[in-house]
């Protein structure tokens, strides 16, 4: 049948397809990508096109992290079929800090636990790596209902908001990235949840640098590399 | 004799370091992860994942680590062999057209074969959309018109209003018409694709082998988790699982179903109607030309298997830009 030939030759077609090499592995630091989720209607849909971006970057390692008691059948199926590599991991957000229905969603800061729990993984882990090339990387939190352009990930984002700019880095969730060694030469940097809201992501930053030291990218951040918080319905 | 014992000497001294190096070089390799080949196929993944090897940490938490080697060619090369999928997307100026169609080009990129159709909603053709669709790669056809101001959603209250992008898909059905006139025979398939939905890759290879109109079941639309064509066990759809109007003619949303090329060009009369449509009946206003029921060809599994979602991106939020706005306005977004 015309189905099953079509699908054969496009089996023949892969195994004749020359692939472009990437180069050796030890030149490209890893990205690693810490996305909290939890289960809501759009998770799957969000989840799906955010992981079609992410198929276009080398030395991605994406970092799951499930707001669950449990992995769910829904994530743990869609990472393995993903073709990405990835940890699955999955951390309850303690009722306290759980919006409640009718919260607005800016009420309390959401995946704070599973972020954490992204980062002391990533510590775990890179401590029973050997050698110094491990510890090569760059960390970097994508929440799943946002955009990323593939030039981002070569880059750090702009430096810029309106709110409240007496923060010490007054920047998104999105708007930032550390290397992999910041990360683990101070154990102890984490997410604060007591944090007051916009103080989130300098709760982490005042862990890890000054606000001299933040490297500007994206041309000197003349040029926007994403467009952060596009929620879906 | 000398000779013969050096090299024996030589060979007993040898032996044990490669023997070192050996065993040095499998407990290296070991505790790292399983390389799988991904041919790349949407298909294949299936089986990649069962042959993936568990990594056990300490840790309990960590179940599975797949490393996959990756093809980055970007776009696929063209192939010889598979129908092109025309894909139509109208597209309009707004704070989040750019975040939209560079999230839907990062998919598109996956797909071989494919002519991303982009119509734009204006009088020219603007700079965005231009150089956004150069630095895809991506195959592309960039066209624009502007819908009359008196069609818009909130024009003219006697004038029933024209679904959005009305227009847009026209011109491109009439730009695929007056293209291919004498080349009908190039395999193609054609697919409405709006630029806020999200789209698996199985989708566009379960299109490809659409005969007349192939149809699947859509997330998110029509007041439901889902809309689905209904399917009997001689896999023919015989009507339509929707609470809104389930007797429209073709219960299904834009995002439900694939045209095949052939059928496009052969009813040249057929297009989407302007005016006069019913709210859910724009769909069925063009399928009702080319297609009756019968003729449809259920995919994803006999229509058992979410493929598209409907999802729908919320405004963002501008207050603090103010009457004079904040940020620099020459900042393309």
């Amino acid at each position: 049948e015309e189905l099953y030939r079509l699908q054969g030759q496009i089996r023949q077609l892969e195994k004749m397809k020359q692939p472009e090499k990437q180069p050796p592995k030890s030149s490209l630091p890893t990205i690693f990508v810490i996305t909290p989720t939890y289960v809501r209607l759009v998770q799957k849909a969000e989840l799906t096109r955010l992981s079609q971006t992410f198929l276009h970057v080398p030395q991605l390692h994406w970092i799951v992290v499930e707001d669950s008691l449990h992995k769910t059948p829904l994530v743990s199926n869609f990472l393995m079929k993903s073709g990405l590599t990835y940890t699955h991991l999955h951390v309850p957000t303690a009722k306290e800090r759980k919006l409640q229905e009718g919260d607005p969603s800016w009420l309390k800061p959401r995946g704070v636990e599973q972020r954490n729990e992204g980062l002391r993984w990533l510590r775990e882990d890179r401590r029973t790596q050997p050698g110094e090339d491990s510890h090569q990387g760059v960390v970097y939190f994508a929440d799943d209902d946002n955009t990323y352009s593939l030039q981002l990930f070569e880059e750090v984002v702009r430096f810029h908001t309106g709110w409240r700019p007496s923060r010490p880095f007054p920047m998104d969730m999105a708007g930032f990235a550390v290397s992999l060694k910041l990360v683990l030469v101070n154990p102890d940097a984490c997410f604060d949840g007591e944090a007051p809201m916009g103080f989130l992501e300098s709760s982490l930053l005042k862990g890890l640098v000054t606000i001299d030291e933040l490297e500007p990218k994206a041309d000197n951040c003349t040029k926007v590399r994403e467009a952060a918080r596009v929620h879906n319905v | 004799m000398p000779k013969r014992r050096d090299i024996l000497a030589i060979v007993l001294i040898v032996l044990p370091w490669t023997l070192l190096i050996t065993v040095w070089h499998q407990s290296a390799i070991a505790p790292l992860l399983a390389i799988q080949k991904d041919e790349g196929a949407e298909g294949k993944r299936e089986t990649g994942g069962q042959d993936s090897k568990e990594y056990c940490a300490s840790d309990k938490d960590i179940v599975e680590v797949v490393r996959t080697e990756y093809v980055y060619t970007r776009p696929p090369p063209w192939s010889d062999v598979l129908p092109t999928i025309h894909i139509i997307t109208p597209t309009y100026t707004r704070p989040v057209q750019k975040a939209e169609l560079t999230r839907i080009a990062n998919t598109f990129l996956h797909v071989p074969n494919l002519h991303w159709i982009l119509i734009e909603d204006s009088q020219r053709r603007t700079p965005l959309v231009t150089s956004l669709l150069r630095e895809t790669g991506l195959n592309y056809t960039h066209l624009n018109v502007e819908t009359p101001k008196s069609f818009k959603i909130r024009g003219d209250t006697r004038d029933p209003k024209i679904p959005r992008g009305t227009m847009q898909r026209n011109l491109a059905l009439r730009w695929l018409r007056e293209t291919f006139k004498n080349n009908s025979s190039q395999p193609g398939i054609v697919y409405f694709a709006d630029d806020d939905n999200s789209y698996s890759l199985e989708l566009f290879e379960e299109m490809r082998s659409t005969r007349k109109v192939s149809v699947w079941p859509v997330a998110f639309v029509g007041g439901l988790r889902y809309e689905s064509p209904k399917v009997n066990a001689a896999g023919k759809v015989y009507g339509w699982k929707a609470v809104f109007d389930p007797h429209r003619p073709f219960a299904i949303d834009m995002a439900g179903f694939a045209i095949n090329l052939k059928l496009i060009l052969s009813k040249p009369q057929a297009y989407f109607k302007l005016r006069g449509v019913k709210g859910g009946y724009q769909e069925s206003s063009l399928l009702r030309e080319l297609v009756t029921l019968s003729d449809l060809e259920p995919k994803a599994a006999n229509c058992t298997k979410i493929l598209v979602w409907h999802t729908r991106t919320e405004k963002p939020i501008l207050v603090n830009e103010g009457k004079k706005g904040f940020t620099d306005p020459n900042m393309e977004i």
